[in-house]
């Protein structure tokens, strides 16, 4: 009885799984333009779908392992999403030369005085030291044998895939 | 010119060089207002002040207008000519400052460029002539910029705050550039540097040596560390000793490292031995943010791909510096280029951080004042 339970469970569960895939498909395609959007429509959806299968919460058997497939890949986009910060977004999103642009306009009142507002952040990037280097921040402890090991395949003496 | 391109504004003076190297190579002017208008002494530097005399020099008919404070620079680029020339760099900051500028401008130029640069060859802010030399001549190479007229050599090292050191840098022309296909740095095979030393004991190169190779002998043993201890005029005019490192991959990949000791009168002195340690260690984070082309030379391997035929161009580069962001919003204003930039998390363990792969499609740009022989 339970096994034809699970059966009628899977194939209802299935259009809403392919639904689901779309929309998945969907918001990878968009998700250049607006990768913050999609992450609040797959985070609204994730909680839907748990309040669905709260009623199912029971059900054992073979075919668990399939009921929260979409929350568990709904969790492993979001933690992709949060471990690699949308580059693109960070190069050509918003460029520190618009709020200077911006506290130009407002700088004028009544055309004679003027605002001087002390706009650290921006002006001392925009007067800082000209220079390519990239220094490390956080410098590592390379006497320990674990960070010492985080770079030991890239040499020839580390070990090689087939 | 029949109607002049629209130029471009910015503020303030970071970013200078990429800004009036980009608008020689684009041709398009460019206008740079408020340089530190809010400091107790404004405008323009000594050192960029000769940076602009310098880009005086290689080009031809470039117009620049400065207001009486130097805040304000209005730069219309005249065309890139070359040829033989020399220039004195203000001891400020160091020929790398220049140099880097420098490759970025001559496989473009009418007459192929030879110039002899004198100043400061090793500090403690900007990439050293040594590393430079190690790290982006390879890379040039890479995009068909090669042959017998391609050189950097040392002949006098200088040191801060005097300065007092001279290098040849000679780079033949190219009409177009190859588009590379750079996504796998290969493993590193061996690491190899230069000890030098100038205005002191000799006996401080070998101290910074050993003191290096006690810790990269633990990933690698083909390690060779030269010392360069240069005598009488070849010297400089001020003491101080330093190390490059560069470790090379099996697919030709640089990755370099330098530390440089205190300049005279600065700061307290430094011990040979830790500034051997310190730097190994800043090779090695190096080789963890890893890459096909190390952090300092990210900016020019883009805009060399942004240069290249109209074709696609692949590289895998460590995590981006800011400096680099910053040249690719500028890349995008003067050429129109945007990237497309993928994150490759670091899959393998054991290989570092995560890497950045950025691809682009060249514009197509070609030498045209190349003399045809």
């Amino acid at each position: 009885a339970s096994e034809s339970e699970s059966d009628r469970k899977g194939i209802q569960n299935a259009p809403e799984k392919n639904v689901d895939g779309v929309e998945w498909a969907e918001s990878k395609a968009v998700e250049d333009e607006d990768g913050g959007g999609d992450v609040e429509n797959l985070l609204k959806e994730e909680e839907e779908y748990g309040e669905e299968n709260d009623f199912s919460a029971d059900t054992a058997g073979a075919l668990k392992w399939k009921e929260d497939l979409t929350q568990k890949a709904a969790e492993a986009f979001l933690r992709q999403q949060q471990s690699a910060p949308n580059l693109r977004k960070l190069v050509y999103g918003t460029v520190a030369e618009d709020a200077d642009e911006e506290d130009d306009a407002d700088e004028e009142l009544g055309g004679l005085f003027h605002v001087s507002r002390p706009d650290k952040e921006s002006k001392q990037k925009a007067n800082a030291l000209d220079c390519s280097k990239f220094p490390v921040e956080t410098p590592q402890d390379w006497d320990l044998d674990e960070v010492m090991n985080s770079i030991r395949d890239c040499f020839v003496t580390g070990k090689w895939e087939a | 010119m029949a109607s002049q391109p629209h130029s471009l504004s910015y503020v303030g003076c970071n970013f200078l060089r990429q800004r009036l190297v980009l608008s020689t190579l684009s041709g398009r002017p460019v206008k740079i207002r408020k340089i530190r208008a809010k400091e107790e002494n404004p405008g323009l530097r000594d050192f960029e002040a000769s940076f602009i005399r310098l880009i005086d020099k290689v080009t031809n008919g470039s117009r620049i207008e400065i207001n009486q404070t130097g805040t304000t620079l209005y730069y219309q680029p005249g065309l890139l000519y070359g040829g033989v020339l020399e220039h004195d760099c203000s001891p400020h900051r160091s020929i790398g400052y220049y140099l880097e500028s420098l490759l970025c401008l001559a496989p473009f130029m009418k007459h192929p460029l030879r110039i002899v640069l004198r100043g400061v060859t090793n500090d403690q802010v900007d990439p050293s002539v040594d590393v430079l030399k190690a790290t982006a001549l390879p890379l040039l190479k890479k995009f068909g910029i090669d042959g017998e007229g391609f050189e950097l050599k040392i002949t006098r090292r200088g040191m801060p705050p005097k300065g007092g050191g001279e290098v040849i840098f000679a780079c033949p022309v190219r009409k177009v550039l190859r588009p590379i296909q750079s996504t796998d740095p290969g493993k590193i095979k061996r690491i190899r540097g230069t000890a030098y030393s100038v205005r002191v004991s000799p006996q401080i190169a070998n101290r910074i040596v050993d003191s290096a190779r006690s810790i990269l002998n633990k990933f690698i043993p083909d390690i060779y560390i030269y010392t360069d201890h240069m005598k009488g005029t070849s010297s400089g005019k001020s003491p101080g000793f330093g190390l490059s490192l560069v470790a090379e991959t099996t697919n030709g990949t640089f990755l370099g490292a330098e530390l440089a000791s205190n300049p005279q009168g600065q700061g307290t002195a430094v011990l040979p031995e830790e500034l051997g340690l310190n730097c190994a260690k800043l090779l090695l984070e190096e080789i963890y943010r890893g890459g096909c082309v190390d952090s300092t030379n990210q900016s020019l391997v883009l805009l060399l791909m942004t240069l290249g035929q109209q074709d696609v161009s692949k590289v895998l580069l460590g995590p981006l510096s800011p400096y680099t962001i910053e040249f690719l919003r500028h890349l995008r204003s003067f050429f129109q280029i945007m990237f497309k930039i993928e994150t490759k998390p670091s899959h393998e363990e054991l290989q570092g951080g995560e890497k950045v792969l950025m691809t682009c499609v060249g514009i197509g740009f070609s030498n045209l004042s190349k003399t045809i022989k």
